[in-house]
């Protein structure tokens, strides 16, 4: 055979092999150049380990009081599942120049997403599991849902694949987690009243994340981008 | 929501209520002395019989008066004794109410100490599931013997005990103390699973023991941590773990005495990280307490005292 296997010094001494760009098996349609840098990407995973982190510890506090047993056995897989959200999130800093430390850097985007992580974790009593369960599965993960899937769709898709491959389970999970949350939540809001409490809380906590920007604090341009 | 929480604010439903705390205290600090564990369940005789009122523990407490916790906690768990299916389904409801505070536990060391190494944070949020796992499994087990939540007055005398509010002293308590205990409580499970043949709980139990040496090890790392280049704090760390193994052997009824009614699981615990000096200190330690002979003793003057009164009161009504 007189087909070369390994190309030589001169041009007529290159191979036989057919030539493909990166990108044409399977056909590749994605393109460079996403919508936020290396810096922004940083940023946004470390709000995203914040609200993760934050949300496992309110929900380890909430299990004691919560009268309702599959209520406290179904947080506890929550719980595990959102560690290992944040602990995803934490291994990603240091591929993003944050240093080998960030590990464990968590950052609310501003005081007004902190307060409002502060407002989910506000109830206490046992009388209070609609309260808590509204703040996570009605509010703030749907939300954190929703920002995921922007992130993912909006960073670059080639240079930011491992930050989407992460959010991509982050997403999967998520969205197992409100189902079984809003179930649990329809089946205790089972009058109009209880229902009108739920509708309320998410009200209320609806109208406080937004007015922080979200976990990012850009939720108004995220969801302008989108539009 | 404020961090720590005591024992009486852990909520439950309507189906379960509370046993006096007082009770389990007794038992581990009883002397090997009939007369005086005579005179000790004579005195919580009227609220040993209000905490079992109602539930399925009350018929043993007509069978066997006050003492009825001597008898269950004394005597090894055997097939073919008499009330052992009853027995049996005591013991699982208290490992079900027993894995419902650890899981209480580990969750709450989440919210409690936020400020503890990621690593730590991530071992106690896997705890989370795992004992959510184990409530389930021993819900399903309790269903399997015949037997359903509630139906036994529920102590939270372990979560007092493991709950300190100093991190060391937490995992030394619920990850060293109390999964330590559950190690040899499932050991002794399994044994007679496979004595009875029944492979259901033999494998349940064998998966949760699996589970718990893990936890043992989070524990054992996790002291050796929190008081990394600190002896003071470690011998105040071993100190608190000793009076928690202490409590938790029930007055000898789990140690490594030949009448043990739950022998320590040896060879689990070293697999969890427990050396054999801490071995060695935990069978001292429990086997402190009164002699099976005493107790036998002592059970059996309680029986028949209480047997005396309750026919006395039948004949004088």
């Amino acid at each position: 055979m007189s087909e070369r296997m390994y190309p030589g010094m001169s041009p007529d001494e290159r191979t036989t092999f057919s030539p493909y760009s990166a990108f044409d098996i399977p056909a590749d349609l994605r393109q460079l150049h996403g919508r936020y840098d290396v810096a922004s990407v940083a940023r946004r995973v470390r709000n995203f380990r914040y609200a993760e982190e934050w949300m496992m510890m309110i929900m380890g506090g909430w299990v004691a009081t919560i009268p309702e047993v599959p209520v406290k056995t179904g947080l506890g897989k929550v719980i595990w599942e959102g560690a290992q959200a944040a602990d995803e999130f934490g291994k990603r800093l240091p591929e993003l120049r944050c240093g080998r430390k960030a590990v464990e850097a968590s950052e609310a985007s501003n005081e007004g997403f902190a307060g409002f992580v502060q407002a989910v974790a506000g109830p206490e009593t046992p009388d209070l599991t609609i309260e808590k369960l509204v703040g996570v599965f009605d509010v703030l993960k749907p939300h954190l849902v929703e920002i995921y899937e922007t992130t993912m769709r909006e960073t670059d898709q080639i240079s930011d694949a491992p930050t989407i491959e992460i959010l991509e389970t982050a997403v999967r999970k998520t969205r197992r987690h409100i189902a079984w949350g809003q179930e649990v939540l329809d089946r205790l809001c089972d009058t109009e009243a209880l229902r009108e409490r739920r509708r309320a809380r998410a009200d209320e906590l609806s109208e406080q994340l937004s007015a922080s920007g979200g976990v990012t604090g850009t939720l108004a341009s995220d969801r302008g981008q989108l539009n | 929501m404020k961090r720590f929480i005591e024992p009486n604010e852990l909520a439950r439903d309507s189906r379960f209520i509370r046993q006096d705390n007082a009770m389990a205290t007794v038992l581990a600090s009883m002397p090997d002395d009939v007369d005086a564990i005579v005179a000790a369940f004579e005195q919580f005789s009227p609220m040993i019989e209000e905490s079992v009122r109602g539930t399925a523990a009350q018929e043993l407490f007509e069978a066997y008066g006050p003492a009825f916790t001597l008898v269950v906690l004394n005597e090894p768990l055997d097939p073919d004794s008499a009330a052992a299916t009853m027995r049996l389904i005591l013991r699982m409801h208290g490992i079900f109410v027993g894995e419902l505070q650890a899981l209480e536990g580990a969750a709450r060391s989440l919210w409690d100490f936020p400020d503890a190494p990621w690593e730590f944070k991530m071992n106690m949020a896997r705890q989370c599931w795992d004992e959510g796992r184990h409530v389930q499994i021993f819900e399903k087990l309790l269903e399997h013997l015949g037997g359903h939540v509630g139906m036994f007055p529920e102590s939270t005398f372990l979560f007092e005990a493991a709950c300190s509010d100093d991190p060391a002293m937490r995992v030394a308590g619920v990850n060293r103390g109390l999964e330590g205990l559950a190690c040899d409580v499932f050991r002794d499970m399994i044994r007679y699973a496979e004595k009875t043949g029944d492979e259901v709980m033999q494998q349940a139990v064998d998966y949760v023991l699996a589970d718990e040496i893990t936890h043992v090890r989070f524990g054992s790392e996790w002291v050796k941590e929190f008081t990394k280049g600190d002896p003071e704090h470690l011998q105040k760390t071993q100190d608190f773990r000793r009076e928690v193994d202490k409590q938790f052997s029930f007055g000898g009824s789990r140690s490594d005495r030949e009448d043990a009614a739950i022998p320590i699981a040896w060879e689990d615990r070293k697999e969890a990280g427990f050396s054999e000096e801490e071995l060695q200190d935990l069978a001292s330690v429990s086997a402190e307490g009164p002699s099976k002979e005493t107790l036998t003793q002592a059970a059996q003057i309680l029986r028949e005292r209480f047997h005396a009164k309750r026919n006395g009161e039948g004949a004088r009504s």
